[in-house]
């Protein structure tokens, strides 16, 4: 049975083509717990704990349910443990849930088909798939098999990838030779040789410098915006999820609280606006008309509520010799934090 | 079918590469796999010089015929995915498999062959070597030697499903190198390394040949060394069709198992 | 002797660690004992066929198989981890912590780490080697027993050189990892007499790999088959040995100093 099956659509000479107007990942009710085993210590405790293990509920997840449409970029947020890795892995085949069900380009995920497979990727940060001592195009060819590309779009995709993610010198060096950020330029870009229409990344920016960080993130608005691949990216770096975002699903401890626009997100929760102003030097007390955060040659930094802006900015004017003054939305963290810690389990 | 030729292809250009890197360990390596049935065929004959020249049916020159065979058909089945199956769970490289749209087991193969294809032959010459300096005699029946040919095959299929699945009790407990050890005693002692089966216990020899580790390595030792009949080969590959059919069956039905264990955990 | 207290904390400290779960030592003895299974069932069958292997009585080699276990266990318990840690240390740069301390960077890379599950390996060398004694009677003098005990010095020193010689080499060659494995592999030809083996082999196991000064040749002394030849040529290797991989140590470090910014 050699050649093309004739009842799949060539999704490499055409653009993505979309077989129906409906969304690409659709998630219902979706749970995940883990049952850990406690370990106690102690010799009795240990070897009773032989016998009886004493089981504790860990809930990773907890009944989210949300849509991606084609060709979207969401942004997961969350701080650390909130269960954004744990859906990640479910939409990828990864986990099995403990309740509820999801749909990835009509395939339920933990099936683990090879169809499937084929038409998606995982990228997890500081995680590598790349043979570790030969050089990267060794593994992108090992993948050019494994996923069934053909020779000419091999060649035409890796020839993309090397120009948007400036790969050139790279893949003849051994992985194990490349810096961190090296290493995942080559490591998005084995996961992306076979065109997948759903792109899952998992901390993708983790652990790089800045630079590296605006250069990752720039290559993933051009691949969507070239290639109209959905995108569901994890970060815990405000700067990728604002750079690359429109909307935003926000999870903590498992539950979601927030889906929709990231603008919508920060006027919800901002009920603050912060003043910069600059005087002569740091002498004055101006606790009187807000929260003094900082103050450093004469520029304070003050935080006031998001009502009295206007009245508290007139009184400065009024009342100091203002050489500058910046009325500011509070930094996009301070918001989040907000979300968190505003939300009532 | 042609896509899986393929696969395999480019894992042997993969392995080939990694293997050029650590070219140093692969010989300080190759001198342990020479060393243990080394020794084994000095004791032995050792033993057997002292006993007026032979124990059983075993001369002194059988003997070292015996343990240079068994060293090259050792080397030919041998696997070690089940040391490095941990790590990979632990390190995550597992996830990375799973994703993939292939069944992990292909790379495994492909890995183990083409290290095979180096070592094998630096590891015959060695063995030429050896065959001369401990004069060692070999009476090849034509009949078993072309016995041997799927005999030596089989062995392999057997051992690579066997210890393959071995490596599976990875997903279920971190003690997999206590587990390894008691797979590489029973192997020791009933697949013909420490000594010919035909000098050990009546009863050792019967729970021998019904377990798989005889039909692994000692099996395929005997035929090419002669020491087996016609028709005790034609039934002993019998023995090892059945073998790898049940080995088959474990290997599907624990990977199966395995990955749903791993989904409903994850690391 | 606050070097002796420093070997005391990082003694404790691999211990903490290990023992935090009881049931690692199960495992840890189940594999010990199973470990001295197989050597005693391959003595066993071995011995089911003759009375002498070589002119080594069984009781001789069961002595000897205590002392492999035993030695084996005291070089996996503290000379081979230590060795272990410094080539990795060397590789990802924390050896310059080591160096920036005020003791003895050499002394410091022996006491680093230990293989604390090898005691058990130890007690029961210790333990075989004791029985063996018993069952050979008063056949010991006590100059074979001071023997003994030289030769099991001079075989620690020599391996303690062997090894740091191997690991000094990590200052200059970057893949050295397995360097030490040689050891290992060679390390099995010593559960038998080193005197069974052909010339070249036993000139292997004794000048290049030193595996025979760890075992045959303390229970050659314990058997009453030291040659006064031996015993110099050991002690004479011990000295050469030690002075010789001192010097090179020197040496890797003024290389590994002169290269690091």
């Amino acid at each position: 049975m050699t050649g093309r099956n004739p009842g799949k659509p060539d999704r490499f000479s055409r653009p993505a083509k979309l077989t129906a107007a409906g969304p690409v990942v659709q998630i219902q009710g979706l749970s995940k717990t883990y049952t850990v085993n406690e370990q106690e210590a102690g010799a009795k405790a240990t070897i009773h704990g032989i016998f009886h293990r004493k089981k504790t509920e860990v809930p990773a997840v907890d009944d989210i349910t949300f849509s991606m449409m084609p060709g979207e970029i969401v942004g997961f947020l969350g701080p650390n443990g909130a269960g954004k890795t744990t859906t990640l892995k479910m939409l990828s085949g990864l986990l099995y849930p403990t309740r509820g069900n999801a749909t990835v380009l009509g395939h339920v995920p933990w099936k683990r088909e090879k169809t499937f497979l084929r038409q998606i990727t995982l990228v997890m940060g500081q995680r590598n798939q790349l043979v570790w001592d030969i050089a990267p195009i060794h593994s992108f060819e090992l993948n050019r098999v494994i996923y069934r590309i053909p020779p000419a779009d091999y060649q035409q995709v890796l020839k993309e990838l090397t120009e948007l993610l400036e790969l050139g010198p790279l893949l003849t060096k051994p992985v194990r030779n490349l810096s961190l950020g090296e290493r995942m330029k080559c490591e998005i870009a084995a996961a992306l040789l076979h065109r997948p229409q759903v792109v899952f990344l998992d901390e993708p920016t983790i652990g790089l410098d800045v630079t590296m960080q605006r250069r990752i993130r720039s290559f993933i608005a051009e691949y969507n915006k070239r290639f109209g691949a959905t995108v569901l990216m994890t970060s815990h770096y405000m700067a990728d999820v604002a750079a690359l975002c429109r909307r935003v699903v926000v999870i903590h401890h498992g539950h979601l609280l927030f889906d929709g626009e990231l603008a919508l997100l920060l006027q919800k929760f901002t009920s603050h606006k912060t003043i910069s102003i600059q005087l002569g030097e740091c002498q004055a007390d101006l606790t009187a008309y807000g929260e003094v955060l900082s103050c450093e040659d004469g520029r304070y930094t003050l935080r006031v509520p998001k009502a009295e802006t206007a009245r508290i900015t007139e009184r400065l004017l009024a009342n100091l010799p203002v050489v500058d003054l910046l009325v500011e939305d509070p930094p996009i963290e301070e918001v989040i934090d907000r979300v968190f810690t505003e939300w009532n389990p | 079918m042609k896509s899986l030729f393929q696969l395999y292809i480019q894992q042997f250009k993969t392995t080939f590469a990694t293997m050029f890197q650590y070219r140093a360990s692969l010989v300080i390596w190759m001198i342990g796999q020479v060393l243990e049935p080394l020794v084994y065929l000095i004791v032995w004959s050792t033993v057997s010089n002292g006993n007026g020249g032979s124990i059983g049916t075993y001369t002194t020159a059988t003997f070292a015929a015996y343990f240079i065979i068994l060293m090259l058909v050792n080397q030919f089945t041998y696997t070690w995915v089940m040391f490095d199956y941990e790590y990979r769970i632990r390190e995550g490289y597992l996830s990375f498999a799973l994703l993939k749209p292939v069944h992990p087991i292909h790379s495994d193969i492909a890995d183990n062959i083409m290290s095979k294809t180096i070592t094998l032959p630096i590891l015959t010459v060695i063995a030429i070597g050896l065959a001369f300096a401990f004069h060692a005699s070999l009476n090849v029946t034509p009949w078993l030697a072309v016995l041997f040919i799927p005999g030596l095959l089989l062995a392999f299929a057997l051992r690579f499903l066997l210890e393959w699945t071995l490596a599976q009790c990875a997903f279920w407990t971190t003690r997999v190198s206590a587990i390894n050890q008691i797979y590489f005693f029973l192997l020791l002692f009933l697949s013909g390394q420490i000594a010919p089966l035909s000098l050990l216990p009546r009863a050792v020899q019967i729970a021998a040949k019904i377990l798989p580790f005889y039909w692994t390595i000692g099996f395929p030792t005997e035929l090419l060394l002669g020491k087996i009949t016609v028709t005790g080969a034609l039934i002993g590959l019998g023995v090892q069709i059945v073998w790898v059919a049940i080995a088959v069956f474990l290997v599907r039905v624990v990977w199966r198992l395995g990955v749903k264990a791993y989904a409903a955990v994850g690391q | 002797m606050s070097y002796f207290r420093l070997v005391r904390v990082f003694f404790r400290v691999n211990l903490v660690g290990e023992v935090a779960y009881r049931i690692n030592f199960f495992i840890n003895l189940f594999q010990s004992i199973l470990g001295l299974g197989t050597a005693l069932l391959g003595m066993a069958i071995i011995f089911s066929f003759t009375g002498s292997l070589g002119g080594w009585r069984p009781n001789e080699i069961l002595a000897l198989v205590g002392v492999y276990v035993l030695i084996g266990g005291i070089i996996r318990f503290t000379i081979q981890p230590g060795m272990e840690q410094l080539i990795e240390s060397v590789r990802d740069g924390t050896f310059d912590f080591t160096l920036t301390k005020p003791e003895d960077a050499q002394l410091m890379t022996g006491i680093s780490r230990f293989g604390i599950w090898e005691i058990i390996n130890i007690c029961l060398g210790f333990a075989l080697l004791v029985i063996a004694l018993v069952r050979l009677g008063g056949n010991i003098g006590g100059l074979a027993a001071l023997e003994f005990v030289a030769m099991l010095l001079t075989g620690a020193v020599i391996i303690y050189s062997f090894f740091l010689i191997l690991a000094t080499l990590a200052f200059w060659l970057v893949r050295v990892e397995n360097i030490l494995t040689i050891f290992q592999s060679m390390y099995e030809a010593g559960r038998w007499p080193v005197s069974l083996y052909p010339a070249w082999l036993r000139y292997g196991l004794t000048f290049v790999i030193p595996v025979a000064f760890a075992t045959t040749v303390p229970v050659e002394a314990l058997t009453n088959r030291l040659n006064g030849v031996t015993l110099l040529v050991a002690f004479g290797l011990a000295v050469i040995l030690a002075l010789v991989s001192r010097a090179f140590w020197k040496i890797g470090l003024k290389h590994y100093s002169g290269t690091s910014a």
